[in-house]
């Protein structure tokens, strides 16, 4: 299992927004499939924690993954157009976005929170305790 | 709803062909939809289920996943693989498999044998198309429920209802394309890898249920389309189409139902 947690994202005052999501930005999706289950202030989650809204359980996503490259050397590694007129499709292990809506879950939190910090739990079939999650950034959007 | 569409312009209406549950299909429905698989397992030319099998994952890769195109393309795939089955045993659709009410994969994708053949649905050979195996390719498909640890099983009645409250089309996609990849990442085996899922006949019945749930999605948000700018994008497939051609199941001859019944008539 691996464990992430961020640093602190500002929460904005609870009456100012309807809808809350975590966007999960540039997720890479070239290794094995996963699951990620979602805490909000709660670094100390383990693979134990129950997932309640008692101890800040989020949510969880999955990614449907492509697992071992298959074809010659640098058949997934994701090529630059070769011209402005490349119309190829993109390829197909260009890293997505993720959303999770934790709507619930942050208003839950108690009145006043004025930030939080997110701890992901990821799962492989591997066991691995780092690399099952690879991301560029992490976003809280609010939407009033 | 109806049961007819026009396929052309000018045409005269046709009837559409119904898509059912996996759990309601007649014991002769289910005996047809096998013998149209295993017919199509035995071709190894353009009409058989490995080239179509080959534009998901291995070798051609066409497959859209965690985009808007997610849900048309995998609509496109399954209307041209359906009529390639139809080839073989004419009046076949391909069944659906709903995971969210099911606890587990149906019995007659499971069962290691079926009317005393082995069940092509259980297990298929990768047969990559035109295309030399390498060492270390899985050359058969394979189901391992709970392979990866902490991942929730189905039923995803929770998942189900979720997507359909959504109000746009990027949110449906989105919270659909999320329980999709939950039911491949919990089958496990080579059903959680893009690059073999589609060698499991399993994935056609996954997936007529991700299609089933745009359709119903659909009926209940009339007008709520893909992004304009991709409407006229050409999906990749063979042949190719729009994906505005992908939005009207009765433009494509199907529909879905949970019960059908008919009768003969006075004549």
């Amino acid at each position: 299992m691996q464990r992430w947690t961020s640093q602190a994202l500002a929460v904005p005052p609870r009456a100012s927004w309807q809808r809350a999501d975590l966007e999960f930005e540039g997720v890479e999706h070239d290794g094995p499939s996963f699951v990620m289950h979602v805490f909000l202030n709660n670094p100390g989650a383990d693979e134990a924690t129950p997932r309640t809204p008692e101890q800040r359980y989020a949510g969880y996503l999955t990614v449907f993954a492509h697992g071992d490259c298959w074809g010659d050397v640098g058949h997934c590694d994701i090529p630059e157009p070769v011209s402005a007129f490349d119309r190829r499709p993109p390829h197909p292990l260009i890293p997505f976005d993720a959303t999770l809506e934790i709507t619930d879950s942050l208003g839950a939190l108690p009145d006043g929170t004025g930030e939080i910090t997110v701890t992901v739990l990821a799962f492989n079939k591997h066991g691995d305790d780092d690399g099952v999650l690879r991301f560029k950034e992490l976003t809280l959007l609010t939407y009033a | 709803m109806s049961i007819t569409a026009r396929p052309a312009p000018n045409a005269a209406p046709a009837r559409l062909k119904v898509r059912k549950s996996i759990d309601s299909l007649s014991a002769q429905e289910l005996a047809d939809f096998r013998r149209a698989v295993k017919q199509a397992l035995a071709l190894n030319d353009k009409r058989g289920f490995d080239y179509f099998a080959s534009w998901h994952g291995v070798p051609f890769g066409w497959c859209q996943h965690h985009d808007p195109l997610f849900l048309p393309w995998h609509r496109a795939y399954l209307y041209w693989l359906e009529l390639a089955l139809q080839s073989e045993v004419p009046g076949v659709t391909l069944p659906w498999w709903d995971w969210s009410k099911d606890a587990t994969i149906p019995s007659a994708y499971s069962s290691a044998q079926a009317d005393g053949e082995v069940n092509v649905l259980a297990k298929a050979p990768i047969k990559a198309f035109n295309t030399t195996s390498k060492s270390g390719w899985p050359t058969e498909t394979s189901r391992a429920p709970g392979e990866v640890p902490q991942t929730p099983g189905p039923p995803y009645q929770q998942e189900w209802a979720y997507a359909m409250k959504a109000t746009t089309y990027s949110d449906f996609s989105q919270r659909i394309w999320t329980v999709h990849d939950t039911v491949h990442v919990w089958v496990g085996g080579t059903f959680a890898q893009v690059d073999w899922a589609a060698y499991d006949p399993l994935f056609f019945a996954h997936h007529a249920n991700v299609d089933r749930a745009w359709r119903i999605w659909q009926a209940a948000h009339p007008g709520a389309n893909p992004p304009a700018n991709i409407l006229d994008e050409s999906l990749q497939t063979d042949p190719a189409m729009k994906v505005q051609a992908t939005l009207d199941v009765h433009q494509l001859g199907y529909e879905y139902a949970g019960t059908q019944s008919t009768v003969p008539g006075s004549a």
